[in-house]
């Protein structure tokens, strides 16, 4: 990270590790305001057909939900490990093929796939960072981990091509349907991904702010040095946070398989989305992941009935480096 | 990447004397001769096919040689070199194509304007004091924005890239030969030669000793009196540009780019490889790296294509090369974290 | 922080690993490359290379691709060879392009290099551009079997050929066989919304098809494009479609983002006569119907399409399926037509020198082609295929079924299509 050890132990990175202070809370309300704002712009002067907007606003929720769920497990090991970890969108691959076997070959429907895909892939995330990166991360070395998890993505991406080959497959959804709200279309299998978005977001902030282990992580990951002092076991923690951030993407794998076509290299364009939720959020913020990734959602979907195709991927990234150099803490970060 | 490289500090009277520092350097002039001799000397036995895989490989060991001076001495981990190598094959192309210049003044073009977005792009990074991991995401999101900009420029073709022409005539002046010819080769190869000893003189040179000395201890260089901003960005500037040259090459060669050829992720992630492999901050690692990864894929897919009875069930099994070669880089980032020159070079020295 | 000064001892290491390095490398390919070029060389086998992407994201229909080449060439072989070269037997040499340009081009070189007197390939335009130079340049005919951009063509190449139609011939007559549709069914198209991906392939059947559109008095209301990559939701862009009012929505994109697209329109019900796909990846592939479920009934697709009439292209598939345990699709069969146009060529002229190849693939007449097109394969001066066309499929009853025109109907043509 930008911060060395001492600097950390003076300003912890993680927003989770205090209330927030209205002053903190600056930030995001103003974005929040800038959101709604923008919203109601492109209602009353945006010419754009009212329908259509509000059809685009309620895509992009559901997709930046989708996000969000990406986002809240890489937010957590880039935040408490420093890990720029290449291969959560692989990882995600990896859970909605999981998923894919488990219905394919014994009839377990999507959903119950889902939950036993959580533990498998929380053990996986735990193997990985105990057998591959704890050596790394410990003696502090930033991009060897890196480094670790491109070849992680590339062999996780090359493996499942020997295994399934390369043609588009898909996983039989069990809710298919949608409903209409306000004139927009809403499919349930995408409000059943937005709920478990928002779920997994409050069950790891309760867990980060209410429970020992969260306890312990939040310790790590302000001054990992003064946590192995009073006893806390550091290589645990980093596996155990890398495990959870692994079971997330379970979780989204999951949830997005019935919608989205399976190939072996689907979840790569998830990885650098998600970076730039991360950042945008705040290092290591829950919240700040779930609601930077409701806001590239909108941005993506309402920003392409101006900038069809690629533009609005521009504009994402622009705004990217724009937080990286004038807020690197994020919306919810804490303050410097 | 201050943990990667060698940590080893030389006294200050090591350093500063001038004929330890000429011995060392003139040393290291003379393998680059020999190397570069035999490697002159190799495509007398070598076959076409041979070729096509030795002039990737070159691509690959300039682009990593480039790419460790600006991350392996500079200590400025770049993940966007894509970004050079674009800028560089795609004014290659653009004067080439529409303009009918000599491919040799559109490298140099090409080299200047990578040396100066880069520094712009290092510039602004620093001047806003990105490091280590938010370094290296800004370096990718501008070579992702580069990408993107590209495919919507009617101007550089959107996303059909460009073709070179196939001219009725061969000539060194736009550098196009007959199919196979070794000119193909010993160009890279100058290239190649040229950049190392570039690198070795570098290493050696004030700027270089201070780029370092500025990657390893940025306040105790400042507090010396360097101004660190500048020798980065001088870093920077060459690590860039030469960059540039292979996308040049590139596009020479394949008679082809497209904004994937150019400013694709994979492209980054090709710079920097065969650095880590071989070693990081270090002469002849990008080299050594190189000379692994690049016949690497094509020796496991020969395998695969007839392979030995005991391998036989592999036989059309698509991803394996892949997977071999990211087993590679785990283990290499693992084991070998100097690469493996680095680690080769401890050895010798114990 | 510099490097030790390297003492001799070291240098001459260094040498001595680079070197070592080098002529592995240098040995390794070159044996095996000799090995391959002996085996060629020996017999009477006439080599002939593809190029596919068997690795990467595109492998799945690669591979498909890659096996139905083989097929072909162990068909012709069964049957006794080339006859006109005293029964020579053919043998190919697969490269795999792993989806990437230059990866395509220096497996190019390598199979012209082993002794191919001439490449097929590639499925991927870019990849398509950087072997077609390749095979330009050595003066080995490169028959492409599939590879949409007009501009491959464009270079003033002599020796690349084109079996498929092109971006700019598909969108036209797409449209024109909307319009015939539509008249042939009393309920003439007035007026399209057109959704496509963005990117050279879905531009340029576009504007091909919004130029013939205009003509035969069809009004496009409305074109919206979309990105090529992180692209996983379509309700909003067929919302927009839908919101002018088009009697019919069009859609050219690729498999995952056409199965969004089908998808969302079933979900919005809009009320449109049909949602009709142009060079579409998904719409007409076998493996649609059973994806897309009730999204995919009724829905139309004009592409270029293997022949199911033909009993011929029954029975290749049949013991494709056999043999490979996957259905054959369009792209398979059009690599299998390719190495079957060159082998008539050998046969025509008479020599496997791969120059006197080119001028006979240049003059050769395949006919009752495997692909449901207007006459035999035969190629104008830039190389592209005269009679290259598209027809109408359509989901039916689970399967896709070739509706228009009538003389290759399986089924007949469901248009205007009733409300779901």
């Amino acid at each position: 990270m930008t911060l060395s050890t001492s600097q950390a132990s003076a300003d912890p990175p993680a927003a989770e590790t205090r209330a927030f202070s209205l002053a903190d809370a600056r930030l995001p309300i103003a974005v929040t305001g800038a959101v709604v704002l923008a919203i109601v712009l492109v209602y009353t002067v945006g010419g754009r057909d009212p329908g259509l907007v509000t059809q685009s606003i309620v895509t992009g929720l559901l997709l930046g939900g989708v996000y969000a769920l990406v986002s809240v497990g890489l937010t957590l090991i880039f935040g408490v490990l420093g890990i720029v970890n290449f291969a959560q969108g692989s990882m995600l691959t990896l859970a909605m093929f999981l998923v894919y076997v488990m219905g394919h070959s014994f009839g377990i429907p999507v959903y119950v796939a889902t939950v036993v895909a959580i533990p498998i892939m929380f053990g996986f995330g735990w193997l990985v960072q105990l057998l591959l990166l704890n050596k790394l991360t410990i003696s502090g070395n930033e991009n060897g981990p890196l480094l670790i998890t491109l070849g992680l993505s590339l062999l996780i991406v090359n493996v499942l091509l020997m295994v399934f080959g390369g043609r588009p497959l898909s996983v039989p959804g069990t809710v298919d349907g949608s409903f209409t709200v306000l004139g927009a279309l809403v499919s349930y299998e995408r409000l059943i991904a937005f709920g478990g978005a928002l779920l997994v977001a409050l069950l790891l902030t309760l867990a980060l702010r209410k429970t020992s282990l969260g306890l312990a992580i939040r310790a790590v990951s302000s001054n990992s040095q003064g946590a192995a002092l009073v006893g806390v076991n550091v290589g645990r923690i980093y596996a155990l946070t890398f495990a959870i951030g692994s079971a997330c993407v379970a979780v989204a794998g999951g949830l997005v398989a019935p919608f989205i076509s399976l190939t072996p290299s689907v979840g790569e364009q998830f990885t650098i989305l998600a970076f730039v939720i991360v950042v945008l959020g705040g290092l290591g913020s829950v919240v700040g992941a779930t609601v930077g990734g409701l806001v590239i959602g909108l941005v993506q979907t309402v920003g392409a009935l101006y900038l069809p195709g690629t533009g609005s991927l521009i504009l994402v990234f622009a705004v990217f480096v724009l937080v990286l150099f004038f807020r690197p803490q994020g919306m919810f970060g804490a303050k410097q | 990447m201050t943990d990667m490289v060698d940590k080893q500090v030389h006294s200050a009277a090591d350093r500063d004397d001038p004929r330890l520092k000429d011995r060392s350097r003139s040393r290291a002039y003379l393998a680059l001769l020999v190397v570069a001799v035999v490697l002159a000397l190799l495509p007398l036995g070598m076959s076409d096919r041979v070729e096509t895989i030795a002039v990737r490989t070159l691509i690959f060991a300039i682009m990593a040689v480039a790419w460790n001076l600006m991350s392996g001495y500079g200590g400025l981990f770049s993940f966007g070199h894509a970004a050079f190598f674009g800028i560089g094959a795609y004014t290659d192309a653009y004067l080439v194509v529409d303009h009918s210049v000599s491919p040799w003044i559109a490298m140099i073009v090409g080299a200047l304007l990578a040396a100066a977005a880069g520094g712009a792009i290092a510039f602004l990074c620093l001047r806003y004091r990105l490091a280590g991991a938010y370094f290296a995401l800004a370096t990718f999101a501008f070579a992702m924005m580069f990408l993107l900009v590209v495919q919507n420029l009617e101007i550089l073709h959107k996303t059909e890239g460009f073709n070179l022409p196939i001219l009725p005539t061969y000539s060194w002046k736009m550098m196009q030969f007959a199919q196979g010819s070794r000119n193909y080769y010993w160009i890279p190869l100058g290239i190649l030669v040229v950049a190392l000893a570039g690198t070795i003189a570098f290493v050696g040179s004030r700027a270089g000793q201070y780029a370092q000395a500025i990657r390893d201890d940025e306040v105790a260089a400042a507090s010396l009196g360097i101004n660190a901003l500048r020798y980065r960005l001088v870093t920077v500037a060459l690590s860039c540009g030469l960059t540039a040259v292979a996308g040049a090459y590139y596009t020479q060669y394949y008679f082809f780019v497209g904004p994937d050829q150019g400013f694709g992720s994979g492209v980054s992630i090709e710079a920097m490889i065969p650095a880590v492999i071989g070693g990081i901050g270090t002469v002849w690692g990008p080299v050594i790296g190189a000379l692994v990864v690049g016949p690497l894929a094509e020796g496991i897919t020969s395998i695969l294509r007839n392979p030995p009875q005991v391998l036989s069930f592999l036989q059309g099994l698509t991803g394996l090369d892949v997977a071999v070669y990211a087993v590679l880089l785990i283990v290499i980032v693992l084991f070998m974290p100097k690469g493996i020159y680095g680690t080769l070079r401890d050895r010798w020295r114990k | 922080m510099k490097p030790r000064p390297p003492s001799i001892k070291k240098v001459s290491g260094v040498v001595a690993v680079v070197l070592a390095s080098a002529t592995l490398a240098a040995c390794s390919s070159s044996g095996s490359s000799d090995s391959k070029s002996g085996s060629g060389g020996s017999g009477k086998a006439i080599l002939i290379g593809s190029v596919h992407p068997l690795t990467g994201a595109l492998a799945g229909a690669g591979g498909l691709m890659n096996d139905g080449a083989k097929m072909a060439v162990a068909d012709i072989n069964k049957a006794g060879g080339i006859k006109a070269l005293g029964g020579a037997k053919l043998k190919l040499d697969a490269g795999d392009s792993q989806g990437s340009a230059e990866t395509g081009q220096s497996e190019g070189q390598r199979l012209i290099q082993d002794g191919a007197v001439a490449l097929v390939g590639t499925y991927q335009s870019d990849v398509t551009q950087n072997v077609a130079a390749v095979s330009e340049r050595s003066h080995v005919p490169m028959v492409i079997d599939v590879a949409v951009d007009d501009q491959i063509l464009q270079q003033g190449y002599k020796y690349t050929f084109r079996i498929q139609p092109n971006a700019t011939e598909m969108g036209t007559s797409g449209a024109d066989s909307l319009a015939a549709m539509g008249q042939a069914n009393g309920s003439p198209v007035k007026s399209v919304a057109y959704i496509h991906i963005e990117g050279s392939f879905g531009q340029s059947v576009f504007d091909a098809f919004k130029k013939e559109a205009q003509k035969k008095g069809i009004n496009v209301l409305k074109e919206i494009t979309y990105p090529a990559t992180n692209f996983t939701d379509a309700t909003t862009q067929v919302k927009e479609a839908a919101s002018v009012k088009p009697d019919v929505i069009v859609d050219t994109g690729y498999f995952p983002d056409s199965l969004l697209v089908a998808k969302s329109v079933q979900a919005l019900k809009p009320n449109i006569k049909a949602l009709y796909g142009i060079a579409n990846g998904a719409f007409d592939d076998n493996s649609f119907p059973a994806t897309a479920g009730t999204a995919g009934t009724d829905v139309l697709s004009a592409n270029y399409h293997y022949a199911a009439t033909s009993s011929k292209v029954v029975d290749i598939r049949k013991r494709f399926q056999q043999q490979f345990h996957k259905s054959m699709e369009t792209a398979s069969v059009l690599s299998y037509q390719a190495v079957d146009v060159i082998a008539q060529a050998l046969e025509d002229g008479k020599s496997s020198d791969p120059t006197k190849l080119r001028d006979a693939i240049a003059k050769v007449s395949v006919s009752n082609p495997l692909l449901a097109f207007d006459g035999p394969i035969t190629f104008d001066p830039t190389g592209q295929n005269k009679n290259a066309t598209v027809i109408v499929m359509q989901v039916q009853g689970g399967n896709v079924e070739q509706v228009f025109p009538t003389k290759f109907k399986t089924a007949k043509l469901v248009f205007p299509v009733p409300n779901k």
